[in-house]
């Protein structure tokens, strides 16, 4: 008992301590999923982007783009163009997708723009394959947008939170595609760009206190 | 891990040279372990550890800089920085500024190198950018000691005089000293007359005869072979400025002669062609000008006025001061021509003033510009007394031409006899052109108002000038119509700001940067010159003139006056190139040789000219046109 209490304790601290460090010192994975919906327990994951920074870069090799199997192509599929015979030929078994999604996350910071609809769908998936249970920090890339037009009082109009007129206000590029990998990598160098206008001793801690969390994907 | 397969990445390598050329294996290598990182404005990346490799910029702008802050060359979207790095250990210590918000790829070292051993476009594309930007650095640097390495560097050929005078050992030292008199030199090369490709076998020198022959009482009839300098130093052709100085420095002399491969002498060069060289100097010129008596000397002389040039471009000189240098040569030109022009005809019956028009007048010539000229005689010439200056401008018109300076396709020239008129003649020509203000009758008379006398008592151009802004005072309708001649030429910006470039002909895709450009803006400044209550000539002057008296916007002023240093800087530089490869002069302008910030202040220039046509309409034209 008192030694549960001790090392949730030291899992605490430990964590507490990690987040002070150097935002650079911790990788991050960023994601982006598109789905056949919004609603996580309707709807389900069609595909998986994502990019991982490291040491304040994005590193382009660990770019990923996976099509699910058993996802049914349905009224979305029009705008990402993803059709059944992708699916078919692209499709991967989704439990080697989602272990090696667990493997990738231990030890790295999830990001995404707009957590909320991802996580979900994220967690739904997690139950349905029976994954082992695993905490993260997450950070989102909207809410640090958000967090930051309110404390500059500078109202954002409606949509302004979208990924690409974010972009547009740090001068990053326009992009044509929308495919889960574009929007992963446009989310990391969005990422980037506003972590460098948080000044020179940016933490962990202060981009999770603008616009992240602590969570646990549950096991089914 | 797997090849990358990022769509968006690779599609910006595939549209940005010289990435474009790669094959699809080379690509997929290249990116093998690239970064992406985004760097905040006014951030400094040093090219070490890590980032000592090559970047291309996705978006955004950066400055390279030596160590200690001099400027080396600005790039932007699609432009690499670190190939010094990549390819040589950065050994400048070059750094790199970030001037606006950058995202920025960073190839790895390894898998860059691999590829750039495979692929000849990118070999050639990278150490040619090497080599720019080296030649940059190395004239920035140069500039703080004020001797530009390029001068170090020109071939020997360009400098070398080829004319020789030449004895033969056999020869006595009376013969060669009068032959070296005669000429005018002072040095005489001694050949191997037995030999049938004659040989350089020694030199002697002005001192040699003073130290071996005049200070120990030799008789003059001694043989060369035994005063002269056996086996002197050599250049051979192909050797560099450089060379030479160090030859000259190392050996303590000043004479150096040019020979081939198997002795025969082609040139000389001396200490004072090193120094003429050197100087690039316009007084020189114009000095030598002065002293030439026939118009084939002068136009010999002025053969070196397009390499004057081409230097003083390559020097960086600022294009104002650039023109204010033409104009002062080409004044003594005129000038000289005109003295020699009354050596042979005689005093002219009566005073009178050469005029000179157009760019000469504005002080803003370059290579290849002609001539605009005419006469102000002092009263009405009889039958005998016209032909007098008859004889004289046509003298001077073709002494020009002969000197470079090309005859004007318009005929408005001293030698056409409707441009000598008598002072009340030129106002009344004046008042004319105002008082019609037909648009058509000033498209082709507006160089007249641009308008500076080179030889005569300036008084009488002040009293012309007078009476001409009295009469544009009193007509209002001339400031309209020449608003109207003025905006007849747009800048070449179409929708979304792209270059309207030539569609066809020689000169297909490109800009025309004096009629496309710089001709807008001496049409906006001669309105307000002539506007003005103090008349000027050029058009840095007039736009500083209408400020002062308020006639401009200062912020307007300043911008067109930028504007115009920029297109004339592009201008020169185009001309310089054109020159240099083609031996003829050329305003036109590739702009897809630009890079993508050099583009871009491009297009704000010509947003400038276009901000102040709107401004002129208002201001003169009330809005009509």
């Amino acid at each position: 008992m008192l030694a549960s209490i001790i090392a949730r304790f030291q899992t605490w601290r430990r964590h507490r301590l990690t987040a002070k460090r150097p935002w650079q010192d911790w990788e991050y994975l960023v994601l982006d999923i598109e789905t056949s919906g919004l609603d996580a327990k309707q709807d389900h994951i069609i595909s998986i982007g994502w990019v991982v920074i490291r040491e304040g870069q994005i590193q382009l090799d660990s770019a990923q783009h996976l099509l699910l199997n058993g996802a049914q192509v349905e009224a979305s599929v029009g705008i990402h163009l993803i059709t059944d015979g992708d699916l078919e030929d692209h499709g991967r078994r989704e439990q080697s997708v989602i272990r090696y999604l667990r493997l990738l996350l231990r030890d790295k910071v999830l990001v995404m723009h707009h957590a909320p609809l991802e996580l979900s769908f994220l967690k739904a998936w997690w139950r349905q394959q029976q994954q082992a249970s695993l905490t993260l920090h997450w950070l989102d890339t909207l809410a640090i947008e958000r967090t930051k037009s309110l404390r500059a009082s500078q109202p954002i109009q409606e949509g302004g939170f979208r990924l690409a007129p974010c972009r547009a206000r740090y001068g990053l590029p326009e992009y044509q595609g929308h495919d889960a990998l574009t929007d992963a990598l446009a989310t990391a160098e969005l990422l980037l760009a506003q972590i460098s206008y948080q000044g020179k001793d940016c933490r962990l801690h202060d981009l999770l206190q603008i616009g992240g969390g602590h969570t646990k994907f549950v096991a089914g | 891990m797997a090849a990358i397969d990022v769509s968006e990445v690779q599609k910006f390598l595939y549209s940005t040279p010289p990435f474009a050329n790669l094959s699809s294996a080379q690509m997929a290598s290249i990116l093998n372990g690239m970064e992406v990182s985004y760097v905040r404005q006014g951030q400094t990346l040093t090219l070490a550890g890590a980032a000592a490799t090559l970047h291309l910029i996705r978006r955004g702008a950066c400055e390279i800089r030596t160590p200690n802050g001099a400027l080396v060359d600005q790039i932007a979207d699609g432009e690499c920085f670190g190939v010094s790095s990549v390819l040589a250990q950065n050994p400048d210590g070059l750094e790199i500024v970030a001037m606006e918000d950058s995202l920025v790829y960073r190839f790895a070292k390894a898998s860059f190198l691999q590829v750039f051993e495979q692929s000849e476009a990118l070999r050639l594309f990278f150490e040619h950018t090497q080599h720019h930007r080296s030649r940059k650095l190395s004239r920035t640097q140069g500039s703080d000691i004020n001797t530009p390495a390029l001068q170090l560097s020109t071939p020997i050929e360009q400098v070398m005089t080829r004319q020789l005078i030449k004895a033969t050992p056999e020869e006595s030292v009376q013969i060669a000293a009068q032959r070296m008199t005669e000429a005018r030199v002072s040095s005489i090369l001694i050949v191997d007359a037995k030999e049938e490709h004659k040989p350089l076998v020694g030199i002697v020198t002005d001192r040699d005869l003073r130290s071996r022959v005049l200070a120990l009482g030799i008789t003059s009839e001694l043989s060369l072979s035994e005063v002269m300098t056996c086996a002197p130093a050599t250049l051979s052709p192909d050797s560099l400025v450089m060379q030479a100085q160090t030859l000259m420095s190392e050996y303590n002399i000043h004479h150096l002669p040019v020979v081939t491969g198997d002795g025969v002498p082609v040139g000389m060069v001396t200490a004072a062609d090193l120094l003429r060289h050197q100087e690039l100097s316009p007084i020189l010129l114009i000095n030598q000008i002065h002293r030439q008596t026939t118009v084939e000397n002068l136009a010999r002389v002025c053969q070196q006025w397009p390499t004057l040039i081409v230097n003083l471009i390559l020097t960086d000189m600022k294009p104002a001061d650039i023109g204010k240098v033409l104009a002062a040569v080409s004044d003594n030109l005129t000038r000289r021509l005109i003295e020699l022009a009354i050596a042979k005809f005689g005093q002219p019956p009566f005073p009178f003033q050469f005029l000179v028009f157009g760019s000469q007048a504005r002080k803003d010539q370059s290579l290849g510009s002609d001539q605009d000229n005419g006469l102000m005689l002092s009263s009405p010439p009889n039958a005998q007394q016209s032909e007098y200056f008859s004889a004289l401008s046509n003298y001077v018109c073709e002494g020009l031409g002969a000197c470079g300076i090309r005859l004007c396709p318009g005929n408005i020239m001293a030698s056409n006899p409707d441009w000598r008129m008598t002072q009340e003649q030129w106002q009344q020509a004046f008042s004319n052109w105002i008082t019609s203000a037909a648009p058509s009758a000033l498209l082709n008379a507006s160089i007249f108002f641009d308008i500076r006398c080179v030889y005569g008592d300036e008084k009488a151009l002040t009293d012309l000038l007078k009476g001409m802004q009295k009469d544009i005072a009193k007509n209002s309708l001339f400031l309209v119509s020449l608003t109207r001649s003025a905006l007849a030429s747009k800048p070449p910006l179409g929708f979304f700001r792209h270059f309207l470039l030539e569609s066809s002909g020689e000169h297909k895709h490109q800009l025309d940067l004096k009629h496309q450009g710089l001709a807008l803006i001496n049409d906006i400044a001669r309105l307000y010159g002539v506007a003005c209550q103090t008349y000027r000539v050029g058009t840095i002057p007039r736009l500083e003139q209408a400020i002062r008296e308020k006639l401009i916007s200062e912020d307007i002023a300043r911008n067109l006056i930028d504007a115009w240093d920029e297109l004339n800087g592009l201008r020169l530089e185009a001309q310089r190139r054109h020159w240099q490869a083609a031996g003829k002069a050329s305003a036109y302008l590739d702009p897809s040789t630009l890079s993508p910030l050099e583009r871009k202040h491009l297009k704000a220039t010509f947003a400038t000219i276009k901000e102040a046509q709107e401004i002129v309409l208002q201001r003169f034209a009330r809005g009509y046109a």
